[in-house]
């Protein structure tokens, strides 16, 4: 049925028609899928302010508060004193909570999938760290110097052995990921290119936890790397890869995986104009971006609750439309064991996302996670309990709670049947065990796992 | 477990699918594979070496030059190999895998790979998993497809268990059979208000049947659904189960004897599978694969003796593969890049033990890679056909002859 999809309907800018509106349900696809969801009256605000605005909006809120800079910084400096990097992702996660620049860290996210380094082999809450700043600082910038900066990246280069690479014996490692994960996909290359692009990184390595060239281990002789002949050094090396005309469409391809669908995965034609788009812009992120939220597509019923909900969308969705705040640190413990540990990957592919987040063990614990974070006292709405926070909200009875969590968290609108389900489990009484019951178990839902 | 759910649990489940829910009919040659299949309760348990395993330092042709010369650093000393005969050895830590051996119970399956071999990991595990190469529509795995068609219709365990945080395997993956993960048990249930109400209205919430249309939201409500029945199931078969001797501390074996637990609590399902990652060795190879290759043979050795010990011995087939083996030079950073052919394990008390197949030559490479001889769907084959009795043309998508690794039946 892909095939189907008009490429150059698909990628227009999105125009409200009677038919498809610009509502409260757009609106909620757009934060979900540009961050990591909205409150009510910020719904109801984008619904005002019209489509175009909203997106303008969030393209433009990509650098962050000063205030709130420095209180990250500082939440940082003291996460690195402990060298501990499970609370580094703790950190990520506060951050992706409380953050204003929405997108910026949503993007962030996507290349930690995308240029994928764990902690549990890099072992370096520094390392780790300086990685997330690069991929932040790049998240929608210049994809050709992302990817130059990630090949020199200490954490990447421990990741993928190449911490000391001699010209006698390269490692071929990062050669062959660069090629096949980062850059161009698996068929655009051969073998024999990652011997010798492997010849290109030799002398590549890591003094004191930091990049350095050493001279002695280069391998100084003629390469041939994709078709191309020279003396190359990696830096080089990286320009050839980012180059090939397979680049921007691997590149496009995962990003409207990421936004828009993972079922049908996108054709090549419908992909092409995105890739097109990137190459005309030199790679430059933010452009296409733009395009994708702003398109038909995005905007259309084939992306509209038609993902999987990451573990991270899912817990920091649920807390951030209902304005929670929690314990970082369990939440970071949580995510992991849901499958989507931060700074955690669990290969170099990354997640793979889609179908393979859901499984017995996953579903089970994201229904646990919902109530862990419904009992914790450490867990507020609002600065208010749960039960008062939606009273706030100016839902008073229970078919209103249940209207705010559709409207703010479903993409996939509750059965009736089911929504009676839930308010006869509520009862009458509406006492604050009975409310948490009802959200629990509408939170255990198979709609609420779509987004 | 109430009517309605275990009904559930049979219409997402193995091959109830196929005629229950859907009333479609199975294609024929399927059909017998199912009808042929009477596997007597005889259980698979897979075990993934993930990353590709360094044959030539697991199953070490200790006298060959070429071998020595190729690896500086990271050849195994003469003296210290195992001795499987006058030429191959265990890797010396393979001490578990060497009291298999000398009991009769171990098969190692020499060069073992594929035509056209493919380095990338997840290409290559890919293929393993689906007997598929990547220009095929790849929808479903070589277990899923056995779940699918010849499970146990008439029982309410799953088809299949997957013991492990990490995503689920290809290899499981079926049109119907919803093959639960597990981490835990502890963590395998549904916490919060554990009244039986709440429990009631959580169950008919993820069992009720949703308007079509949204393949995505089907796949998660049958997911849901058989989550919930399995936890229950779980929860109730009891674990009144002691181990015959103590399993190493590592996480490999704890999940072997999350298996054995649920065997011996009398589960009826008859796949199991568990994954050991790590086995990526570009960089100092020696101290992590020594500890990988003890993992799997420690591990593996003590949950075959402990299944022994507990009147199961005869129902279990253990499966070791990776998804290639290494180059047979070593690199710069004292590890191994990705490369070839590599030796697949079968263990139990049913195996014909012993070395099958010739080790691959080092005089005769292809592009500084082992060239394999055997084909691993042929390992699959004698799995299929010889322990689990089906026809194994359909699942394999071809016709692979059975080693004899396990006698003919």
């Amino acid at each position: 049925m892909n095939e189907t999809i008009d490429p150059v309907w698909a990628w227009a800018e999105y125009q409200p028609t009677a038919h498809e509106p610009w509502d409260v349900r757009r609106a909620a696809h757009l934060f979900r899928r540009a961050g990591f969801g909205a409150t009510r009256a910020e719904l109801h605000a984008a619904v005002e302010a019209g489509s175009a605005a909203t997106v303008d909006s969030i393209m433009q809120s990509t650098t962050e508060p000063s205030e709130f800079l420095k209180e990250v910084d500082a939440l940082a400096t003291a996460t690195l004193a402990t060298g501990d990097v499970q609370k580094l992702s703790a950190w990520w996660a506060y951050r992706m909570l409380a953050t204003p620049a929405q997108l910026l860290e949503k993007m962030t996210l996507f290349w930690h999938g995308h240029f994928a380094t764990s902690a549990a082999k890099v072992d370096d809450a520094q390392l780790m760290f300086a990685q997330n700043n690069l991929l932040r600082e790049q998240a929608l910038g210049d994809f050709s110097a992302l990817l130059l900066e990630i090949s020199r990246d200490p954490a990447m280069l421990v990741y993928l052995d190449s911490a000391s690479n001699r010209k006698a014996h390269p490692n071929e490692n990062y050669a062959r990921e660069i090629m096949e994960l980062f850059c161009l996909g698996e068929g655009n290359y051969t073998e024999q290119d990652i011997r010798e692009l492997a010849r290109c990184f030799t002398g590549w390595e890591i003094k004191r936890e930091k990049f350095r060239f050493n001279r002695y281990q280069h391998d100084t002789g003629p390469k041939n790397v994709l078709g191309e002949s020279g003396k190359f050094g990696g830096e080089k090396g990286v320009e050839i890869v980012a180059a090939q005309d397979a680049a921007p469409l691997f590149i496009a391809t995962k990003l409207v995986t990421f936004f828009v669908m993972e079922e049908p995965q996108p054709t090549e034609d419908l992909i092409a104009p995105l890739a097109q788009e990137l190459r005309d812009n030199d790679m430059q992120i933010a452009p296409v971006v733009r395009r994708i939220l702003s398109s038909n597509l995005f905007c259309s019923n084939m992306a509209i609750g038609r993902k999987v909900r990451s573990p991270v969308e899912f817990a920091i969705g649920f807390l951030r439309s209902l304005e929670g705040s929690t314990n970082s640190y369990e939440l970071a413990e949580n995510l992991k064991t849901l499958g989507q540990g931060l700074l955690y990957p669990p290969s170099v592919k990354g997640w793979d996302g889609g179908r393979t987040w859901i499984n017995s063990s996953t579903l089970l614990g994201r229904s646990n996670l919902i109530r862990h974070l419904l009992d914790s006292d450490k867990t507020r709405f609002g600065r208010e309990s749960l039960a008062d926070y939606l009273r706030s909200q100016g839902a008073q009875k229970f078919d209103d709670v249940i209207d705010l969590f559709e409207e703010t968290l479903f993409a996939v609108k509750i059965p009736s049947a089911a929504r009676d389900r839930v308010r006869q489990l509520a009862g009458n009484s509406g006492g604050e065990d009975k409310l948490k019951d009802a959200v629990h178990a509408l939170c255990t839902l198979p709609e609420f796992q779509l987004g | 477990m109430s009517h309605s759910s275990r009904r559930q649990f049979l219409t997402t489940s193995a091959a109830a699918t196929s005629v229950l829910t859907f009333g479609r009919r199975a294609p024929a040659f399927l059909q017998q594979a199912a009808a042929d299949s009477q596997s007597d309760g005889r259980i698979l348990v897979v075990v993934e070496m993930a990353g590709g395993n360094d044959g030539l330092n697991t199953v070490v042709p200790y006298t060959d030059d070429e071998y020595r010369k190729a690896r500086p650093e990271l050849a195994i000393g003469k003296s210290d190999v195992l001795k499987i005969n006058d030429n191959l050895g265990l890797h010396p830590v393979m001490t578990g895998f060497a009291d298999l051996l000398e009991a009769g119970h171990l098969s190692i399956i020499q060069g073992v790979g594929y035509d056209n071999p493919n380095r990338s990991h997840f290409e290559s595990m890919d293929i393993w998993h689906t007997c598929q190469r990547k220009d095929e529509n790849r929808i479903d795995g070589w277990l899923g497809r056995y779940l699918q068609e010849a499970g146990q219709a008439t029982s309410s365990d799953p088809a299949g268990l997957h013991l492990g945080e990490d995503k689920q395997p290809f290899a499981l993956m079926s049109r119907d059979a919803r093959v639960p993960s597990i981490r835990s048990l502890d963590q395998f249930r549904l916490n919060g208000n554990e009244t039986a109400a709440f429990r009631k209205a959580v169950r008919e919430l993820a069992d009720a049947r949703r308007d079509g249309g949204n393949d995505l939201l089907s796949f998660v409500q049958s997911s849901t659904s058989s989550a919930i029945t399995a936890s229950e199931r779980i929860e109730v078969a009891g674990m009144n189960y002691k181990p015959s001797g103590e399993y190493p501390s590592t996480a490999l074996a704890n999940k072997l004897q999350t298996v054995a637990k649920l065997i011996n609590s009398g589960l009826t399902t008859p796949v199991y599978y568990v994954r050991i990652d790590g086995f990526d060795t570009h960089a100092q190879q020696d101290g992590a694969h020594q500890s990988l290759l003890r993992q799997v043979s420690d591990g593996v050795s003590t949950f075959l003796k402990d299944m022994m010990a507990h009147g199961h011995g005869d129902r279990i087939l253990c499966l070791c593969f990776s998804e290639f083996g290494r180059r047979v030079a070593e690199n710069a950073s004292k590890g191994t890049d990705h490369g070839t052919a590599g030796p697949v394990f079968l263990t139990g008390t049913h195996v014909k033990a012993g070395l099958i197949g010739q080790h691959p030559s080092l005089r005769d490479l292809q592009d500084g890679d082992l060239k394999h001889h055997t084909d691993f769907r042929q390992v699959y084959a004698t799995v299929l056909e010889r322990w689990l009795k089906c026809d194994s043309k359909a699942i394999l998508r071809g016709k692979f002859n059975p080693l004899n690794a396990l006698p003919p039946t």
